[in-house]
């Protein structure tokens, strides 16, 4: 059995020490180390629930990101959201072990994301789940393997389908997808949802979605009031437990110590040390965060803002009924940052990479091209271009495994970024 | 000329006399990229449908400036053909959401070259079977038809799009009695062959077509079997499998390709469009549940189910899967599908490659052992 779940293991134990770690570290609440000890500490209580609820016999779903983990958390049934534990795998350094294992059944060019689960399972270090459930948006490589992984392994399967553009008939598709979901997943588990659970769900969430709105508004302050490595983590969060009063209460104190901040025009780095504004538009890697402290350390250049943590879908107004709430969370899938720039037509992605450079006032951008993204790697050339030419901001198209350093290691990265930054800081004369 | 050889000489180009012809007419000629497509609205609206291929394709130089290397080398092959002018016989081209690369050939040629095709269309096809996606592509063909109506400056009403559903049913009837003529122990057909067959009728009227079809299967008919091969093989895999002289290379070592589950072959036609009622609401139901493309997700048993049917009304030896390099839809079938074809006990090579047909050495090296392995 111990077996069965060597990967949460260890997942739970590296987090529960670094969170230890992060907390001694912490001078006061307003300090980045405080928040990284919160979130780190948030997330290895998460891993620890799925633990126990494999032990327990509580029923346990794969997730893929964009698909809300409220839902999950009404019915009784620990989401594990396969993206977080893709990235936590090789922020632990088993994405070479995961994929290796992986390759010898599927080929090694699908993304790493979803090879590494494969891998895991394979190994027999994941249990498997109750069910699996994944939108039909972003990408191909989702869609080649999360339903086949699902016969392979003999569990049940639910995708939710999604139009290919936005239009009115979206939501009320994804609304019906959702009706069917939970049918099946009361079928599958037997949880019937609760309502009560489910608006209170939805009551964290709505804290979560609000609380994140209003950071994602301060962090546009320079200097920024926000570290590079605060910008990364706290999609884990929101992705992860969304729902949940911890996620709620994290979200609402850190728009408290970050409204004061801004006030007080205090930035993560002082105003003459934050050189470079970075965005990453597309792909930041998750096997090594220390090339974001490094970006800062070395060049002064601050991660301000990334794709990923672009959230911004609004709280669920009207939580008094099922249809309201469904609404809700279909127009928070579609919205979902990344299946809402991959999914669809290239304006989507094209749009939001300016709008993100523009309102986070960048200086440069980074294309962190996960070599698994064949879609955004077709689009790549035009998204730099149409960049250039409305914004004028230098874009890095960086090849990339987002999970895997055998691609490009981190010294590579930052071999590229370094020239990059160097070269943009020469040409400001800063 | 021979049916067969007729066919052969259309399959190899881009545009052939019929296409030449029907442009005289002052007719449209509009492309399309895949099978989810239903050619019979466009039929029906008098315009000629055409499977967007590149056939003899060299190289990929002005599409490698958007599209990148981990890019379908198909889907580089055909953009390189837009961005050089070889699709201007075709009045417009029709996408779909069926794989991440084709959709983004979408993007690039409406930021490139619009003012190319004046019908650049897109249709959202449901990755999942079920009322309510039947009920959505319906709405999208509607709105599909209208568009295309309009472009064309013909309405096909009722009359006209049964008359296409019955001229490509015939079509579907017809191509499965070709297949039907390799069931047995002496096929009348090589896959090289039968390939050609089906690449032929992609881009030519199907009411022409399906008269070269009834030529074909008087004249085959008439001719002795094949029988010195050492064994019958099924290609499945990706989209953009469709090179005639892949599978010659293939049967020149000894081995013969009696059947296929390629979306440029049997997956093409297997089921016709079954009327019930409403004919729109027909063709969404029938494509939908048509033997199903790796991009919808809840297929995934059929899929196979299919394969596993074929390989055993035509008698096979071993499968090949052939997969284009970076297709992730049919990258990660092979997980499933090998089980189950051992489970079946029938033998598999699987093959990666290219659009562009090169390192046929590498290709000989795998096939022949594969061969020697089946003890063929």
């Amino acid at each position: 059995m111990e077996e069965k779940h060597k990967l949460l293991k260890k997942i739970t134990d590296e987090m529960n020490g670094a969170s230890a770690l992060l907390a001694g570290m912490a001078a006061s609440e307003s300090d980045d180390m405080w928040s990284l000890a919160t979130m780190t500490g948030i997330l290895a209580d998460y891993w620890q629930k799925i633990y126990d609820a494999y032990q327990n016999e509580q029923p346990v779903a794969f997730t893929n990101f964009g698909i809300p983990t409220e839902l999950f958390y009404a019915m009784d049934i620990m989401p594990i959201v396969v993206d977080v534990l893709a990235a936590n795998a090789a922020q632990y350094g088993l994405a070479h072990t995961y994929n290796d294992i992986a390759s010898e059944k599927v080929p090694e060019y699908l993304c790493s994301n979803n090879t590494i689960l494969l891998g895991a399972l394979l190994a027999g270090d994941v249990a498997l789940p109750d069910i699996m459930v994944h939108p039909a948006n972003p990408c191909d490589s989702n869609m080649g393997t999360y339903p086949v992984f699902s016969e392979y392994f003999k569990y049940p399967y639910f995708m939710i389908d999604m139009p290919y553009t936005t239009t009115e008939k979206s939501i009320p598709y994804v609304v019906n997808e959702f009706k069917r979901l939970i049918v099946l997943l009361e079928e599958k588990t037997g949880r019937k949802l609760d309502y009560d659970r489910l608006r209170e769900a939805m009551a964290y969430s709505n804290i979560v979605h609000d609380n994140v709105l209003k950071l994602g508004k301060l962090r546009e302050a320079v200097p920024s009031p926000y570290s590079s490595m605060e910008v990364m983590a706290e999609i884990g969060i929101v992705m992860c437990t969304s729902g949940t009063k911890g996620a709620a209460d994290y979200f609402q104190k850190r728009h408290d110590i970050i409204k004061e901040n801004v006030e007080n025009k205090k930035g993560h780095l002082a105003s003459d040390e934050e050189k470079l504004r970075v965005v990453w538009i597309y792909g930041a890697p998750t096997f090594d965060m220390g090339i974001y402290e490094w970006s800062e350390k070395e060049h002064g250049a601050l991660l301000v803002s990334q794709m990923n943590n672009n959230y911004v879908m609004k709280p669920v107004k009207d939580i008094s009924d099922i249809d309201h709430i469904l609404a809700g969370l279909a127009e928070k899938l579609t919205l979902m940052p990344m299946t809402r720039e991959c999914g669809g037509p290239w304006e989507n992605y094209l749009d939001n990479s300016i709008d993100l450079l523009r309102r986070y006032k960048a200086d440069v951008g980074i294309f962190g091209g996960n070599v698994g993204c064949k879609s955004n790697w077709a689009i790549a050339k035009l998204v730099k271009d149409k960049i250039q030419e409305e914004l004028g901001i230098p874009i890095l198209n960086v090849e990339l495994d987002l999970f895997d350093d055998r691609i490009a290691s981190s010294d590579t990265i930052k071999g590229q970024l370094g020239d990059f930054f160097s070269m943009v800081k020469n040409n400001k004369g800063v | 000329m021979h049916a067969l050889d007729a066919l052969k000489t259309i399959s190899g180009n881009l545009v052939n006399p019929y296409i030449e012809e029907w442009k005289g007419e002052g007719k449209k000629v509009v492309g399309f990229f895949c099978s989810y497509v239903p050619e019979e609205i466009l039929y029906a609206a008098d315009i000629l449908p055409v499977r967007v291929r590149a056939p003899g394709c060299k190289d990929t130089a002005s599409a490698d400036v958007y599209f990148s290397h981990h890019n379908c080398s198909f889907m580089r092959s055909c953009l390189e053909y837009a961005l050089e002018g070889k699709y201007e016989f075709l009045d417009g081209i029709v996408f779909t959401n069926s794989c991440d690369h084709v959709r983004r050939v979408y993007d690039t040629l409406r930021e490139t070259c619009e003012d190319k095709f004046p019908f650049l269309e897109f249709i959202s096809v449901p990755h999942k079977t079920s009322e309510q996606s039947i009920s959505f592509y319906k709405d999208e063909l509607i709105e599909f038809q209208k568009r295309a109506e309009i472009f064309s400056g013909k309405k096909a009403g009722d009359e006209g799009l049964q008359k296409a559903i019955d001229v490509y049913n015939d079509t579907r009837s017809l191509l499965k009695k070709v297949y039907e003529l390799r069931t047995g122990s002496t096929p009348c057909l090589t896959g090289e062959d039968s390939l050609n067959v089906i690449l032929g009728g992609l881009s030519m009227p199907k009411e022409k077509y399906n008269e070269l079809l009834e030529r074909l299967l008087l004249e085959t008919g008439k001719t002795e079997g094949l029988s010195d091969y050492s064994a019958r093989l099924m290609v499945s895999g990706s989209g953009g499998c469709e090179d005639p002289e892949y599978f010659k290379t293939i049967e020149d070592l000894g081995g013969l390709i009696v059947t296929d589950t390629l979306c440029f072959g049997s997956r093409y036609f297997w089921k016709p469009v079954e009327i019930n009622g409403d004919l729109m609401n027909s063709l969404a139901v029938s494509y939908m549940n048509r033997p199903s493309c790796a991009s919808m997700g809840d297929r995934v048993v059929e899929r196979n189910d299919y394969i596993m049917k074929m390989a055993e009304a035509f008698h096979v030896d071993g499968v090949i899967y052939e997969r284009m390099r970076y297709c992730d839809l049919w990258g990660g079938q092979i997980l499933q599908l090998r089980k189950k074809l051992q489970e079946a006990e029938i033998p598999l090579l699987e093959l990666e490659r290219e659009y562009i047909f090169g390192a046929a050495g590498q290709l000989k090296t795998r096939v022949q052992a594969f061969l020697e392995r089946l003890g063929r």
